[in-house]
């Protein structure tokens, strides 16, 4: 499937769900809205693309915003496929993909350890790479560590 | 909260048998500081729940706090057995943002390096699979040739782990004048040492019982994971970004992809220890073919990629490693996140490692081939 046909399909299926795409070489990239962010991706999965390469957060502090962003491709075509999803910083929670990828199980818990992402769903998000008492999101661009004692030059 | 806590407030007279044993993070068959908590039922693992992040040093957030140049040295930290590597996806990531085309003899460079350092890897890897199961012998013979690589790579940048020698555009240095005969001389050295690693390794037959059949991971299971390098290959996937999503020059080169079949310890063995074959084919073809021009495109003083973002994906000696780049149009990466193939590959060891011996975690979690500096970013 070409990128464009992959907009194509989904765009007719989900309609207004699609906030917005746009194709990039070989990559189609959408935007979704975060409520249809697990049937947009099953349908994607099964269409074939179904390696999950990575799952990151972006904090998009002047929007209030963070995004989760999936990529996905296939091992048996070239089309690559950016999913995005934004949600409000206020209320950070988005289904987890968990019983879609089981590869999503660490970079679920690494979002939520790192940017604050909580995921509706994850069967056992706990904070990864930090310590479990860790305050704060270290991540999130307006984190500050109390510890830290700013540099002042001499 | 911790499952420790939980389960043993709930032992019962049934579950008494089961224990809890810890692997690591001081414990040397765990490759660095990861911590396995292992649920034992007499000596059967019915659960691992690997503890991440002893060496977490939020490389993420200090790439957000530096220009996309200064990046480089600290690409080297993440897997310190493939600086190379590391530095060769985060310049061609940058590159493919802001588009620049690198000459000819600089991607030359850059394949002839990344595979010797592949090399080296899978050395690494082969010799430290050995201590775990208690061959030292093949531990001598992998360094010995290993050390010969560093000797290479310090004719050539100074240094003999951290390395920091792509740019982005291009190459820094050319090759000193010694280095295309002593490569050379390396190979035809290296080559007839690799089937002495079959005659202490692979044709021994302890090992071969040791490892066959342990450790399985199917095909499904292993896409499921976004499992990637090696360890899907011994899988039955053939599957290498080198071959099927071409970056640099590697369309240009001949080499096989070794496949396994069942994905167990001893698969793995056998496709990283071909692959090794592989990677001197490369190197011969390139340096057969090496240029001679320029070694850096010409680039502006202050780097500035336009507003956009990336995701871009290399086949490491552990499998795909992705640089996902937020350009905000300044001096610094906006968000900077790389997908090590470390830590997804381990993402897999408590499905695999469930229903084995104690014992048989220290030669999975050595097949996985796992550099904890990655993993914990």
């Amino acid at each position: 499937m070409t990128p464009e046909e992959i907009i194509e399909s989904i765009t007719s299926q989900y309609g207004d769900a699609i906030k917005a795409s746009e194709v990039k070489g070989t990559e189609a990239r959408m935007d979704i809205q975060r409520e249809k962010n697990c049937e947009i991706l099953t349908t994607l999965k099964e269409a074939g693309f179904d390696y999950l390469n990575c799952l990151s957060a972006v904090d998009r502090i002047a929007n209030g915003e963070l995004e989760v962003v999936y990529h996905l491709s296939s091992l048996s075509q070239p089309t690559k496929i950016l999913v995005r999803v934004r949600i409000p910083r206020a209320d950070p929670i988005i289904r987890s993909v968990v019983p879609l990828w089981g590869t999503a199980d660490w970079h679920e818990r690494e979002a939520f350890d790192m940017m604050g992402i909580q995921f509706d769903g994850h069967p056992d998000l706990r904070r990864i790479l930090t310590s479990e008492d860790w305050v704060g999101y270290p991540l999130r661009k307006d984190y500050q560590d109390e510890r830290l004692v700013p540099y002042e030059p001499v | 909260m911790n499952p420790q806590e939980t389960e043993i407030a709930e032992l019962t007279p049934e579950t008494m048998e089961e224990m809890y044993v810890n692997m690591g993070p001081q414990h040397p068959s765990t490759h660095g500081v990861l911590r396995l908590l292992l649920k034992l039922d007499g000596e059967v693992v019915t659960e691992v729940i690997p503890y991440l992040g002893y060496l977490h040093r939020c490389h993420e957030k200090i790439g957000e706090n530096r220009t996309y140049t200064q990046i480089i040295p600290y690409t080297d930290r993440l897997d310190y057995l493939a600086s190379m590597y590391n530095n060769f996806g985060y310049v061609l990531t940058v590159e493919r943002l802001v588009g620049i085309t690198v000459p000819e003899r600089a991607e030359y460079m850059r394949v002839i390096l990344g595979e010797l350092q592949r090399i080296a890897s899978h050395l690494i890897w082969l010799g430290t699979l050995g201590l775990d199961l208690g061959n030292f012998t093949i531990f001598m013979y992998c360094f010995r040739e290993r050390e010969k690589i560093l000797d290479l790579f310090e004719s050539v940048s100074g240094q003999r782990l951290n390395y920091s020698f792509y740019r982005i555009g291009g190459m820094p240095l050319d090759f000193p004048d010694s280095f295309l005969t002593e490569c050379k001389a390396f190979l035809e050295w290296f080559k007839p040492r690799l089937p002495e690693y079959d005659a202490i390794m692979g044709d021994n037959i302890i090992f071969q019982k040791r490892v066959q059949g342990l450790g399985k991971l199917d095909a499904k299971t292993a896409i499921n994971y976004a499992i990637s390098g090696p360890m899907l290959r011994a899988s039955g996937i053939k599957w290498d970004l080198r071959r099927n999503d071409p970056y640099s020059i590697y369309d240009r080169f001949e080499f096989d992809i070794p496949v396994g079949t069942s994905g167990d310890v001893w698969d793995r063995y056998m496709v990283r220890r071909i692959e090794m074959e592989e990677s001197v084919k490369i190197i011969e073809q390139a340096l057969q073919g090496l240029p001679s021009g320029e070694i850096i495109a010409k680039m502006p003083k202050k780097l500035k990629p336009p507003v956009g973002d990336i995701y871009t994906r290399v086949e490491s000696p552990r499998g795909e490693l992705g640089f996902y780049l937020v350009s905000d149009g300044t001096e610094k990466p906006y968000r900077y996140k790389v997908r090590s193939p470390a830590f997804v590959n381990l993402s897999v060891l408590p499905v695999i490692g469930r229903g084995c011996l104690v014992a048989d975690i220290v030669a999975i979690l050595g097949s996985i081939d796992i550099v904890l500096g990655e993993v914990d970013r």
